[in-house]
């Protein structure tokens, strides 16, 4: 664990003096085909090829219900105090601060994606944000430069290695995931760069309640309209998760 | 001379049968809808819910031009569609569409000031996925269309957001209520749903 804590840190430090070489391109629409499988031709023959796996669906659906009960008691009075104290501004630059300081995570999956371009372009993007962007507080690198943001997890590498999402949980607190994706996300826990710089558990959980609290703000109505455009909400979080992590992966 | 003259004819023939397929494409189907609905939503006299039916009315009349309800429906309930007899379907299809005026239309009433652009489309034979940026307050979230030709006019009948099928995601639920509750549940439970809004 050492090797990738020093690593971290390098390229952290270093990652101000970074090369660039992300040109142009990075401004184009990346139009994804959803074309490629009609889920049901006019026999209907192929209708039952969306199928995910859930086994645990009894112990999933129990931990969805808790996090119903978490998000209505706590979560949501917390965020709406929240957004009543915040101008959208200031969240809205609170996430290009959280986004901006897990760098780290989205350069080195890209690097093993083996995405040397898309590596550069979040390394461009972190070393004009950090500077000219105070601290990531503005995304200066999309608003001036045209370099939009590039996503990468570990999940996604695993997904690009040709790894299958395996049985789909939904963990408390967490929400939906994949057994793929839950192990991504303990790599990608790794390789943030907040852990790093000390030793409080205390610390690391009032950044993750904060950034939770403040990705929430910017998007409050998601899970509610979730619950009430669906029938089902389980089942459409299940499905909208497992698609949207296929979707991730196909990209590019 | 008359190679020359001939060659002209076959060009003028040639542009004038692409113009007539741009002039029908998907995009140029989808364009009028899209923005006929801007223009109700954006429409001060019919704001508030004091017009809703008035507005809700004009909006599912535009949106039906462009959208195959009946196409949706069958597509979601998959199997189950061939299960039930035409005025099942009829009434399925008539629940379907309140859903998906609830769910779309109801969401996008909620958006200040939104516009649409036109960003792309693919075409594969008589499929088609005409994507758009749904623009609102400077943040651009892409939506794709897909379409299906039937006689010769292009509809929609699937919404795609970040890789997320609405059709998809209709058919994964209603298939578990299917499995318990069979048709005559999953109806029960969709008027319920409708009620709600």
């Amino acid at each position: 664990m050492n090797i990738i804590r020093f690593f971290v840190l390098v390229i952290v430090i270093f990652a101000g003096s970074g090369f660039s070489f992300a040109g142009d391109k990075s401004t184009e629409v990346v139009v994804p085909d959803f074309l490629t499988d009609d889920f049901l031709d006019d026999d209907f023959e192929s209708d039952d090829e969306f199928v995910i796996s859930d086994p645990l669906e009894p112990m999933n659906r129990f931990f969805f219900e808790f996090n119903d009960v978490l998000y209505e008691w706590a979560i949501k009075p917390v965020t709406d105090g929240y957004i009543w104290v915040l101008p959208r501004e200031l969240r809205i630059s609170f996430g290009n601060f959280f986004y901006n300081l897990a760098m780290p995570i989205r350069f080195l999956n890209l690097l093993l994606q083996g995405d040397l371009y898309g590596a550069g372009t979040v390394l461009s993007r972190f070393t004009i944000n950090s500077t000219l962007g105070v601290y990531g507080l503005a995304d200066v690198a999309a608003a001036e430069f045209h370099i939009l943001p590039r996503h990468a997890d570990f999940g996604q590498t695993l997904g690009k290695w040709g790894v299958n999402e395996g049985i789909y949980f939904c963990w408390p607190v967490f929400g939906p995931s994949s057994l793929r994706d839950s192990i991504g996300l303990a790599v990608d826990f790794y390789t943030h760069p907040v852990p790093y710089f000390h030793e409080s558990t205390v610390l690391d959980f009032a950044y993750y309640v904060s950034y939770r609290v403040n990705t929430l703000s910017l998007n409050p109505d998601l899970y509610e309209d979730l619950k009430l455009f669906s029938l089902d909400p389980y089942i459409a979080s299940r499905h909208a998760f497992i698609e949207y992590r296929k979707a991730v992966i196909e990209r590019e | 001379m008359r190679n020359i003259l001939y060659v002209f004819m076959l060009l003028f023939v040639f542009s004038s049968v692409q113009a007539d397929a741009a002039e029908n494409g998907p995009t140029d189907a989808l364009r009028p809808v899209l923005n006929g609905l801007m223009e109700i939503l954006a429409d001060e006299s019919l704001k508030g819910e004091k017009h809703l039916v008035q507005r809700r009315t004009e909006i599912m009349t535009t949106i039906e031009i462009g959208f195959n309800f009946r196409e949706m429906s069958k597509r979601v309930l998959g199997k189950a569609w061939r299960t039930i007899d035409e005025q099942q379907k009829d009434y399925f299809t008539e629940q379907m569409t309140k859903l998906l005026e609830n769910v779309y239309v109801g969401k996008l009433e909620r958006y200040s000031d939104q516009s649409v652009e036109f960003v792309a489309e693919k075409i594969k034979g008589n499929r088609a996925q005409v994507t758009t940026f749904l623009v609102d307050q400077g943040i651009k979230l892409p939506v794709h269309y897909i379409m299906k030709e039937a006689g010769d006019r292009w509809m929609v009948y699937d919404i795609n957001i970040e890789g997320v099928s609405l059709v998809r995601n209709y058919q994964q639920q209603f298939k578990s209520i299917l499995r318990k509750e069979k048709f005559e549940g999953l109806i029960k439970v969709l008027e319920k749903k409708n009620k709600s809004f």
